[in-house]
């Protein structure tokens, strides 16, 4: 588990320090000693949903990630890539536009289309990027470009339907974790530690996966039904994850490798450490998107994409010959 | 006989629609013989090696294993009787050697840590393939015959045993060649599993297995000891190839030499 230096033990007191540093960050200063009332209502009511929020969305994000390279046998799987990001945004905006249910009113059901959108996503990426054999990493994230590009076109297409449910939906786009309330995070917190808990539990399966379908056909995986199950968890991370802070890239695609790196392929040990160390860096990505043109706040996707694009052409550029 | 019978195929066919890939098979491999599967492109070798496995169920025919048929069988279950090398390439993943093997186990229940057990055998798929020593290098790293060592270990640790492999010795050198069909004929002396392996090269054959299975056109062309079942004529009937005996007494190894294709 930690035999390249990562220890697990470092982790707990890693998440609570980023914890204390995301609530403490804010226009407004608080003195964790002193409370006044007003300081207890921004902390429980703002700021604490909103560290949450960013804590789950990250691990989530780069638990999907690592799950969509397991899937795949593949290190540059990641939903963002892969174009389910897209559809569980087309998902969303389909639910606002057509008023099946607002984001405001009733953010769990903005979930469940979000949910369906990342699911027909991934059909779609499934049905183009395979061949007998498998999937080749090029063939994949062609499908993935593809379906993310006619996805998001529909996306615009409603927006330019939308009419009065225009301010909702870009709204709902913007995304970042300054709209974050209890009324988001409670979705997050009800949905992802199950999600994560349950890839925990198939990891075993997934690593038999890695050796190829047959080899894990013939070491007795059921390995539709486990595949499947993993297509399952990861739209439902991705679109939980869309729904809350809209679309997020990079964070599925350099934390699993940095954490593979470090501590091995072994998914048993590879999900729980990128879920925590996924909450961590976009607590640390959000803390950075409100400090850095303060008083105004960056979208946080954009902060991950500027750490994210550089270790992702990195990665291209020096692992060639794995990719497939 | 029947007790020792490891594995047992009755006239299994097999094919899409009317399309028929594999037509009336039967044999019986037992324990302890090396049985290699010949045939040119295209003959049904992978299709016959996955019905055995279990992974394609034959449109008639049953296969049995120890006695008991595949159909039968929960996949874990079938896992612990039947081990598979297949000729996919395997992890792009950094693995190391040992975490590869140790996924052999998963149908004992591997699942949180190992048990005694687990390690035990572990150990000795290892130490069988002369893999320990690859113990703690990344899998990706290896060269192509330490690689088809790994995987015959990895497939040595479910502790079946019968064991499949398609073709192990492709790409392999000769000298790498030469150690994994030693390390097989040593696993059905010492160990008493029964192997069956696709392979190309007839002096292998000639010199390795105990048994040979002919197939071409999904059709059994002749199965029995190597040295009843290859001659120069079978192998122009098989492979359309014109090959040269050499040598070879009654208990000697036979040697093969392809003629001049163009003579």
């Amino acid at each position: 588990m930690n035999r390249r230096g990562l220890h697990p033990w470092l982790i707990a007191p890693a998440i609570l320090a980023v914890l204390a540093i995301g609530l403490s960050i804010g226009p407004v200063p608080i003195s964790f000693f002193h409370l006044s009332a007003t300081d207890k209502e921004i902390l429980f009511n703002l700021r604490l949903p909103r560290v949450l929020s960013a804590f789950l969305v990250g691990g989530g994000l780069a638990l999907a990630g690592a799950i969509f390279q397991g899937l795949f046998r593949n290190p540059i799987a990641d939903s963002y890539l892969l174009g389910v990001s897209s559809g569980a945004s087309l998902g969303a905006a389909a639910a606002i536009v057509f008023k099946l249910a607002s984001p405001l009113a009733s953010f769990a059901a903005v979930s469940v289309f979000a949910f369906g959108g990342s699911l027909g996503a991934l059909a779609m990426v499934f049905y183009f990027g395979h061949r007998q054999g498998g999937f080749s990493i090029f063939r994949l994230l062609l499908s993935g470009l593809g379906v993310g590009l006619f996805l998001s076109s529909l996306v615009a297409i409603f927006m330019l339907m939308a009419g009065e449910e225009l301010k909702a939906l870009i709204f709902f786009f913007l995304g970042g974790f300054s709209s974050s309330s209890w009324d988001t995070t409670w979705v997050s917190l009800a949905c992802i530690p199950i999600a994560a808990l349950t890839a925990c539990y198939y990891a075993p399966e997934l690593n038999v996966l890695l050796l190829g379908e047959e080899t894990a056909q013939s070491s007795g995986v059921r390995t539709g039904r486990v595949q499947l199950i993993f297509a399952v968890l990861a739209a439902l991370l991705t679109s939980i994850s869309v729904s809350v802070a809209g679309l997020i890239g990079f964070v599925g695609l350099i934390v699993p490798h940095m954490i593979r790196l470090s501590c091995g392929a072994d998914h048993r040990t590879l999900f729980p450490l990128t879920f925590f160390t996924g909450g961590i860096f976009l607590v640390l990505c959000d803390a950075a998107a409100r400090i850095v043109i303060e008083p105004a706040e960056l979208p946080v996707g954009i902060v991950t994409s500027l750490v994210g694009v550089p270790i992702f052409l990195y990665l291209i550029r020096n692992e060639s010959s794995d990719l497939g | 006989m029947e007790a020792t019978r490891a594995l047992d195929v009755r006239n299994v066919s097999f094919g899409y629609n009317s399309w028929l890939l594999l037509k009336d098979i039967s044999f019986a491999v037992a324990a302890g013989e090396l049985v290699a599967v010949i045939g040119p492109n295209g003959s049904g070798k992978t299709t016959l090696l996955k019905i055995m496995l279990g992974l394609l169920s034959p449109n008639s025919g049953v296969v049995t294993l120890h006695g008991q048929p595949i159909a039968a069988l929960e996949p874990k279950a079938r896992a612990q009787a039947i081990a598979y090398v297949s000729q996919q390439p395997a992890a792009s993943f950094p693995l190391t050697v040992r975490e590869l093997v140790a996924l052999g186990r998963y149908p004992h229940g591997l699942r949180g840590s190992e048990t005694a057990a687990d390690r035990v055998a572990i150990a000795d798929a290892l130490k069988k393939t002369a893999a320990t020593e690859l113990c703690d290098r990344q899998f990706n790293t290896l060269s192509g015959g330490e690689r088809q060592k790994v995987l015959i270990a990895r497939a040595l640790a479910q502790s079946a045993k019968i064991l499949l492999l398609d073709e192990p010795t492709l790409h392999l050198d000769l000298n790498f060649q030469l150690q994994i069909l030693s390390t097989l004929k040593r696993l059905c002396v010492d160990e008493g599993i029964a192997v069956v392996t696709v392979l190309h090269d007839i002096n292998l054959v000639s010199l390795f297995a105990d048994k040979a299975l002919l197939l071409s056109g999904g059709e059994l062309r002749g199965f029995g000891p190597v040295a009843e079942v290859i001659n120069e004529a079978s192998i122009k009937e098989l492979l359309d190839v014109e090959m040269k005996q050499i040598a070879g007494h009654e208990s000697q190894p036979r040697y093969f030499v392809p003629r001049h294709p163009f003579s």
